[in-house]
């Protein structure tokens, strides 16, 4: 198991590189999803403030 | 008649309510792949004979890379879409690329200096690959810096338009980089279908791990997309319908 994190040595790149990348993919999927729950949250505020509620 | 679906793209709460519906179908086999990718590629793929291990920061780099401009590119062209006949949607397909764009840049280039750092001897170099790279990430920055100094919004839309075709050309610079110039990049390793340069067990990883953020492209996108349409429709009254419905 030691072996397998040990990367045949390159273990200061590889797990980096996959942190990173799955950071990323993560962090996209964090974004993507807030920045619709704020448009709905923005759209329903709209809709109160032109009357005759949501 | 065979135009009408065209046409129904252009209609917000119809592109709203198919986003929807869509998410799921990308979301779940994108995890499915991506996890498969990763299986194989840590584990199960055999170790390169010149690179040893060092070689699976593969397996997250060129997807990263190829995400970068499999998004470049679709930004563009709806971009351009969205000058030629005006359609709102399609600025707004335009709009939800850029932050997924410029973050998978952002990861293509820091993997690749993690990967240049061990078979190169260094983290950078003003290489034609690592430096058309580099000014596409500045093109989404630009992209995005440019919309968000616009208050107008139709205004934003056309001039970030304008700059997302323009920058294209870059796009076949950065494909072609390692084949026109000396680079001290590698040749493309799964863009040769005749003559593949990695056996199966190397490359079936791979392919999964492309296909994989392909669909968590569209599955980000449909999610973006569905935000910015209810942020641009200001009073509809189809927004009422959905929001009782979520």
């Amino acid at each position: 198991m030691s072996e397998f994190f040990d990367m045949g040595g390159y273990a200061p790149y590889v797990w980096p590189a996959y942190g990173l990348t799955l950071a990323t993919v993560a962090l996209n999927i964090f974004w993507a999803r807030r920045l619709l729950a704020k448009s709905r949250a923005e759209a329903r505020r709209r809709l109160e403030i032109q009357g005759g509620g949501a | 008649m065979a135009w009408t679906w065209f046409h129904r793209l252009g209609s917000p709460p119809h592109v709203y309510a198919l986003a929807s519906r869509l998410t799921p179908w990308f979301a779940w086999p994108a995890a499915l792949l991506i996890v498969g990718g990763l299986y194989g590629g840590l584990v199960l793929a055999p170790p390169d004979y010149q690179q040893g291990e060092g070689f699976r920061i593969i397996y997250v780099h060129a997807p990263s890379a190829w995400m970068s401009l499999m998004v470049y590119t679709t930004m563009a062209i709806s971009a351009g879409a969205g000058l030629i006949w005006r359609m709102k949607v399609a600025h707004a397909v335009a709009a939800s690329c850029a932050p997924i764009g410029a973050s998978f840049t952002f990861a293509a280039l820091a993997t690749g200096a993690l990967w240049g750092q061990p078979m190169w001897g260094t983290f950078w170099e003003w290489d034609p690959r690592l430096t058309s790279e580099l000014i596409l990430f500045f093109l989404y920055l630009g992209y995005m810096g440019l919309r968000s100094s616009i208050d107008d919004l139709q205004r934003a839309d056309r001039a970030s338009a304008v700059l997302a075709v323009v920058g294209i050309v870059n796009v076949p610079i950065i494909h072609y980089s390692v084949t026109w110039w000396n680079s001290l990049h590698q040749a493309p390793s799964v863009m040769q279908l005749a003559r593949p340069t990695m056996p199966a067990s190397m490359l079936i990883p791979l392919l999964l791990m492309l296909l994989g953020f392909t669909l968590l492209f569209v599955t980000l996108l449909l999610i973006r997309l569905r935000a910015e349409v209810l942020s641009r429709e200001r009073s509809a009254s189809w927004i009422r319908t959905v929001l009782a419905h979520e």
